[in-house]
């Protein structure tokens, strides 16, 4: 009963960590009526301690990987996360750029990529209700 | 003995109803601003969640405030359950509202301290006027003992019923109060520095202050038919959450000195009238 109470409240933390703010709109449209990610009972909490499910987005600048170290330490176990765009997956364009670190996997593990520049809400959400399976893997692994 | 049944009943029916009409709050919220919303039972849903995460806290004082908060506030909705005295459960759940204001300092979090000196300027807006409310249904009655009332009060005390409303406001964290907890703007102030199932801990102690508050406003409807008595209670708690999901969504956010303000201005101003009128009344004036 746990297991599945806790797939149906994931909460979401989503981070900017240096994102031309294409995928952070789509990440908001999230929230809106026309795709009311709330109805899986979905939140936006931004807060890593209350956090489930931490939204990244652009491709981890110098500055904000300590920043994204940081929030992904604090968000409390089981957690997942999720590389929104092309620009978390692997960094592209700015792949070898002096000041960017080339995708979220590079500084912390990733659970799953959204492909698309920018990508589309229903990608997102695809991911998220995609992710809640994994997720509930990841939280039977972590009792038994 | 089957006193002592009933007041277990209540003790665990309290925070269950609340839990529900929470999640009939949020789907209301929802339809409100033309979406879908989550479950009714959503409440339910993020609570064994959180119970279900990682322990993990900033510091030991953190974990015994949050104890502190749920035990206080559980209290004071059992003495109430069992036909207490309304002033002592209610100076319980105020001690429980200042360990949250506790837990709140523990940390060194900037949004933790703001929070926690928010919840304490809550504490000074809506206490008073919940003091009053009581001393007026104690007033009246001529005793503070919560099984004591068997009167319907609605037509004489309308107005101090109606001075609730702020109270409901804060209590349920609802715009334009929703001071301590503003979401956006100091990440949940109070609850920032707790995760987990110690957060889980903080929402059912919540969902116990609440019960307690619902179940203040009860205490204005009493008849000796039961089902009717108990339809008109469950009507009045259900039109106080209704008008305050109304505010929540058409308001913005007011500043902590105006909250203090209007609270206790509309709060003691409509006692104060009340209490008039009753005077007036009793002394032949109409």
């Amino acid at each position: 009963m746990r297991r599945d109470a806790a797939t149906r409240s994931p909460w979401i933390l989503h981070f900017d960590t240096g994102s031309c703010n294409g995928c952070d709109l789509e990440v908001w449209a999230l929230l809106t009526p026309r795709y009311d990610v709330e109805r899986f009972g979905m939140v936006n909490k931004a807060n890593p301690k209350h956090a489930d499910i931490l939204l990244i987005t652009g491709p981890v600048t110098r500055k904000a990987e300590e920043r994204l170290v940081n929030l992904y330490n604090q968000t409390p176990e089981p957690k997942l996360v999720i590389a929104c765009g092309d620009c978390a997956s692997n960094g592209v364009p700015f792949f070898d750029c002096y000041n960017v670190c080339g995708g979220v996997d590079k500084v912390i593990p990733v659970d799953m990529y959204v492909p698309g520049c920018s990508c589309r809400p229903e990608a997102i959400m695809d991911a998220v209700v995609k992710g809640i399976e994994l997720w509930k893997r990841k939280a039977q692994e972590e009792r038994s | 003995m089957t006193d002592i049944m009933t007041a277990l009943a209540l003790t665990v029916l309290g925070p269950l109803s609340v839990g529900l009409l929470l999640g009939v709050d949020r789907k209301l919220t929802a339809r409100m601003q033309n979406r879908v919303g989550p479950p009714i039972l959503q409440p339910f849903y993020d609570l064994i969640k959180l119970f279900g995460k990682e322990r993990r806290a900033d510091n030991q004082a953190q974990i015994s405030y949050a104890a502190a908060c749920l035990l206080l506030q559980m209290v004071a909705f059992i003495i109430f359950a069992t036909g207490g005295d309304l002033l002592v459960a209610f100076f319980v759940s105020g001690a429980g509202n200042l360990a949250l204001a506790l837990g709140a300092f523990s940390s060194r979090s900037a949004f933790g301290q703001i929070g926690g000196q928010r919840e304490l300027l809550q504490v000074l807006a809506y206490e008073p006027v919940l003091f009053l409310v009581i001393f007026m249904l104690g007033w009246w009655n001529g005793s503070f003992l919560s099984d004591s009332y068997s009167d319907n009060l609605l037509g004489v005390m309308i107005l101090v019923l109606v001075a609730m409303m702020p109270v409901v406001l804060i209590v349920m964290q609802k715009s334009p109060f929703d001071i301590a907890t503003a979401h956006q703007e100091i990440v949940s102030g109070v609850y920032v520095e707790y995760s987990g199932t110690y957060l889980g801990i903080l929402e059912l102690a919540h969902w116990f202050e609440l019960a307690f508050i619902f179940a203040v406003m009860t205490l204005f409807y009493n008849d000796d038919d039961v089902v009717l008595s108990i339809a008109i209670k469950v009507a009045i708690v259900l039109a106080f959450v209704f008008f305050a999901i109304l505010i929540d969504n058409s308001s913005a956010r007011l500043t902590r000195w105006d909250m203090i303000k209007l609270t206790l201005l509309i709060g003691i101003g409509l006692v104060s009238v009340n209490m008039a009128a009753i005077w007036l009344h009793t002394e032949g004036v109409f």
